[in-house]
């Protein structure tokens, strides 16, 4: 089983929901973040003062799926998040190493 | 012990109004009592002959046993050797309990435990108030009853605080709101322990040496009480446990009486019992506040000087000193919150029965169409705003003014997200406006009427109840719309407030709809928001009721990052929206007179002005082609207006700036525009801080006479400025730092500079000298001030082009000196 995290725009959260559910992806855990990539981000002035924007707000979307499940759901997750500009974020791939159902105790990849 | 297992919990039933739930209560505890001492006789007397009394507490106590809520037994122990060596027979008689079905929470304590006040268990005290004996050792149990009485009449102080702090604990964890859309029956605000509150305060205070009293409820808390008992009751014998939680589920089945079910109105019963209780529980609260501080009772002496001859202050509260007058003076009330609004002054519970009484007569008054828009936008704008309309909620006074708003009154509109219902919605989202922190809060003294913003916010979701019947997330809208037009009227608002009121209802979703889905970073996500919101005042006040519309869903919504990203979109906005001044002019006007003026002026002029403003500045400058300039000085609200329309000629805006620093005043606001054919409108917003203007009506005509003389050249304005007072010498501390900022990239065709100082009288003057004498000429400018700091936009070019670096730095220089003057 492998956990899929992948950090995007905030703007884009619907869009990769709906894909990843229109490809039978049913659970997830979202989160509100924040962070940055290379590019830093950018000062902005108003009003006189200067807001340095350095830590920007994006979504982050866990998914845990089968190991065969894996390059389907990044690529789904990349053709729905993507828009080509800096700030499109990144997914990581991790192993993991048990799932379990709190309900009524199953275990495995039946759990997912 | 089966037999009467099986009548202890007994099967679901409607939930009618006719049942006698205290019967059905006392039964049950009458049931448990005869399983305790068959069991008691059994397991324990035979072993434990004395030294041992069981004695039942709390809700037990009380003869109130709910059909799955626990059974509060007191074991009362001569010392503590009994428990420690009698633990198998008690244990046992415990276990035989609990296998006939009784979820027995037993306590195990010395008559002097039960004798003294334990701070971190406040519980054990007050549930000892309702102390019944059972079985057992009667001796022993009389040294406790009899000492009782004197224990809680010597400690009364002690133990009034304790609970007090416990029950103020538990509203705040329920966010001081009874309006919850799935209360818990026995915990939130409203519910039963807000009734047993107030019995067991009146117990402690009315307890003697000798005797607890036993108070009676008066009637409208029995009406509560029995209500809440018999929902409790209903929730129990529906779910098989102790469930007090009044789910959405559970209010879809109890509201089903056999005759279909209209779970709204079931709920509104809800609130109209749950309002009566937390009423109940709030007033015995002051009047523990009233009566337990020293300090208190002074402070309070300090506020009644506030009285006035139409209201007195006691005690914190408000009172009416001739209610009566209602009945001829029904603006009177209006007044009264007008008091509550400014000073921040709870109503008493008198001026609230007596405005009660009177609402059919307040409702006869406000169904006439008058013109209550200056009493309402008093009452609106002031600081304490939120509390006034909360109090005029809760009178019922806001729906005589506002008959549509009770379609919200109470509404339900079931939500995975939403807390509240809607009515209760609204008030928080006014109270977060009003207190929303850090730079939302600098926005609020930013918005130039408060009070049109607030009752936008009281319309803006009016309409919820007719979003079944409107398609999609924002159905409401619409209905909202027509509800907050029909009330603008009804009071005789304003046109241009109720233009934006209606532009902020239309509009209150549009920005989370463009922090949720669109790219801040894209310049034409940014451009397509500033288009539909206009100006940088709607922006300002579009962003408020954003900002307290989310934190209203519930509690934890406004996270930290919403906020930001709130912000974020909030500089984005404002930045397009002072950028696009020198961009977009308006091509082709599509008027019939006065096409000449507009075209080629920022399309910005056509968003800022209505039609009768374009039509007077048309006639202006039909007046202008005469003698090359036309002046207009008249006045606004809480200042003054000049506009100015004549031929463009250089260093024409400080000449103008000058001539009102000249006279004393205070410029607020500016506006320079040019048109295509070299014609330019000024307008000036200043104020007269020692109200020559007002006091002196000659003035105002030599102001204006001064002005066209000035702008055409027949006035040198050094001369108007040698007699002005100098200006004072920026302190040590100086609040606002100057920052002077070039932007190459705002226009095409010209320099922005954007200059934040501290304001002064005349500064505008001196920072557009320092541009002209550098040889700038200025296309556009837009001046603001917030509090002491002015802030300056101004669009520049050097003989018809951008600025060059050398230019801008030679150019900075001069701003700078005329920032701070010697």
């Amino acid at each position: 089983m492998k956990k899929i995290e992948a950090i995007i725009q905030p703007f884009k959260l619907d869009e990769v929901k709906e894909a990843l559910q229109a490809i039978g992806v049913e659970g997830m855990t979202i989160s509100e973040v924040r962070g940055h990539g290379r590019q830093k981000g950018h000062k902005e002035v108003y009003r006189g003062q200067e807001y340095t924007v350095d830590l920007l707000p994006k979504v982050k979307v866990e998914v845990v799926v089968g190991d065969g499940r894996v390059d389907e759901v990044t690529r789904t997750i990349v053709e729905a998040a993507r828009t080509g500009k800096i700030g499109d974020g990144k997914i990581f791939v991790l192993d993991v190493i048990e799932a379990i159902r709190i309900r009524n105790d199953d275990r495995g990849e039946s759990v997912l | 012990m089966s037999p009467s297992g099986q009548h202890l919990h007994p099967a679901p039933q409607p939930f009618t109004a006719t049942s006698d739930v205290l019967i059905s209560l006392a039964e049950r505890a009458n049931q448990v009592d005869q399983m305790v001492s068959q069991a008691a006789d059994a397991l324990l007397f035979p072993t434990i002959p004395d030294g041992l009394a069981l004695v039942a507490v709390g809700g037990y106590g009380r003869r109130q046993l709910f059909p799955f809520s626990d059974v509060d037994l007191l074991l009362l122990c001569e010392n503590e050797t009994i428990p420690r060596e009698r633990k198998p027979e008690i244990s046992a008689f415990l276990q035989r309990l609990w296998d006939a079905g009784l979820r027995v929470s037993q306590s195990v304590r010395t008559p002097e435990e039960c004798l003294a006040v334990h701070e971190q268990n406040t519980e054990l005290n007050i549930s000892l108030l309702d102390q019944r004996f059972l079985a057992g050792d009667r001796p022993l149990y009389a040294k406790l009853s009899k000492k009782f009485p004197r224990f809680v009449q010597s400690n009364r102080d002690a133990l009034m605080r304790n609970l007090v702090r416990l029950t103020r604990e538990r509203h705040t964890k329920y966010a001081d709101t009874f309006y919850h859309l799935e209360p818990n029956v026995k915990e939130t605000p409203g519910g039963l322990r807000d009734l047993q509150f107030v019995r067991w305060m009146e117990q402690l205070r009315d307890a003697d040496a000798t005797r607890l009293t036993s108070p009676e409820a008066p009637d409208e808390l029995r009406e509560a009480f029995r209500f809440l008992a018999r929902l409790r009751f209903a929730l129990h014998t529906q779910s098989g446990r102790d469930q007090n939680l009044l789910t959405f589920d559970a209010q879809d089945a109890l509201a089903d009486n056999g005759e279909g079910k209209d779970v709204a109105a079931w709920m509104r019963e809800y609130y109209r019992q749950a309002r009566a209780a937390n009423r109940a529980a709030l007033r015995s609260l002051e009047l523990w506040d009233a009566q337990s501080s020293a300090l208190f009772a002074q402070f309070v002496g300090w506020r009644s000087r506030l009285s006035n001859a139409d209201f007195s202050v006691h005690r914190e509260r408000v009172h009416f000193r001739s209610p009566h007058q209602l009945e001829s003076d029904p603006e009177l009330a209006l007044r009264l919150f007008e008091f509550v609004a400014r000073h921040g002054i709870r109503l008493s519970n008198e001026a609230v029965n007596q405005l009660e009484s009177r609402l059919s007569r307040l409702r006869e008054y406000f169904d006439e169409n008058r013109s209550l828009w200056p009493a309402l936008n008093q009452i609106l704008s002031q600081t304490h705003a939120p509390l006034a309309v909360r109090s005029m909620h809760e009178t019922g006074v806001l729906f005589a003014l506002f008959p549509g708003l009770e379609q919200i009154e109470c509404l339900v509109v079931r939500d995975f997200f939403h807390r509240y219902t809607v009515d209760e919605h609204t008030l928080v989202a006014i109270q977060n406006a009003w207190s929303a922190p850090s730079s939302y809060g600098e926005l609020l003294r930013e918005v130039p009427q408060k009070g049109v913003l607030l009752f936008a916010l009281l319309f803006h979701d009016s309409g919820k109840a007719h979003s079944e019947a409107a398609a999609g997330y924002a159905g409401h809208v619409e209905a909202s719309l027509q509800a907050g037009d029909a009330a603008m009227r009804r009071i005789r608002m304003p046109a241009p407030e109720r233009d934006t009121v209606s532009f902020l209802i239309r509009n209150h979703m549009e920005l989370s709809s463009a922090m949720r889905s669109r790219d801040l970073a894209d310049p034409k996500a940014i451009h397509d928001v500033a288009q539909a919101v206009g100006t940088e005042d709607r922006l300002k006040a579009l962003t408020l009721v954003t900002y307290a519309d989310i934190s209203a869903v519930n509690p934890s919504v406004m996270t930290p990052w919403r906020s930001s990203q709130l912000w974020r979109l909030y500089m984005a906005v404002y930045r397009e929206l002072t950028r696009e001044l020198s961009e977009e002019r308006i091509a082709d006007a599509a008027f019939e007179s006065g096409a000449e003026l507009v075209e080629g002026l920022p399309v910005r002029y056509l968003r800022t002005h209505s039609q009768e403003e374009i039509a007077e500045h048309v006639a202006l400058a039909v007046k202008s082609e005469a003698r090359g300039v036309a002046v207009d000085i008249h006045s606004l609200e809480s200042a003054w207006q000049l506009t100015a329309i004549t031929g463009d000629r250089p260093g024409l805006f400080a000449r103008m700036a000058g001539t009102l620093a000249g006279f004393g005043m205070n410029i607020l606001r500016a506006e320079a525009f040019s048109n295509r054919r070299g014609q330019v409108l000024d307008t000036f917003v200043f104020a007269d801080p020692t109200r020559t203007l007002e006091l002196n009506p000659s003035e105002l005509d030599r102001l204006r006479t001064t002005a066209e003389r000035v702008i055409l050249g027949k006035l040198d304005v050094r001369d108007l400025l040698k007699n002005r007072p100098k200006p004072k010498p920026l302190s040590r501390k100086v609040r606002v730092r100057t920052a002077i900022r070039f932007d190459d990239e705002a226009s095409t065709t010209a320099t922005l500079i954007e200059i934040v100082a501290e304001d002064r009288p005349g500064l505008l003057y001196d920072l557009a000298s320092a541009i002209s004498s550098s040889g700038g000429n200025i296309e556009v400018v837009l001046i603001d001030t917030q509090a002491n700091r002015a802030i300056d936009v101004f669009y520049v070019t050097v003989g018809g082009r951008k600025l060059t670096v050398d230019e801008q730095s030679a150019m900075g220089e001069e701003l700078r000196k005329a920032c701070t003057p010697a």
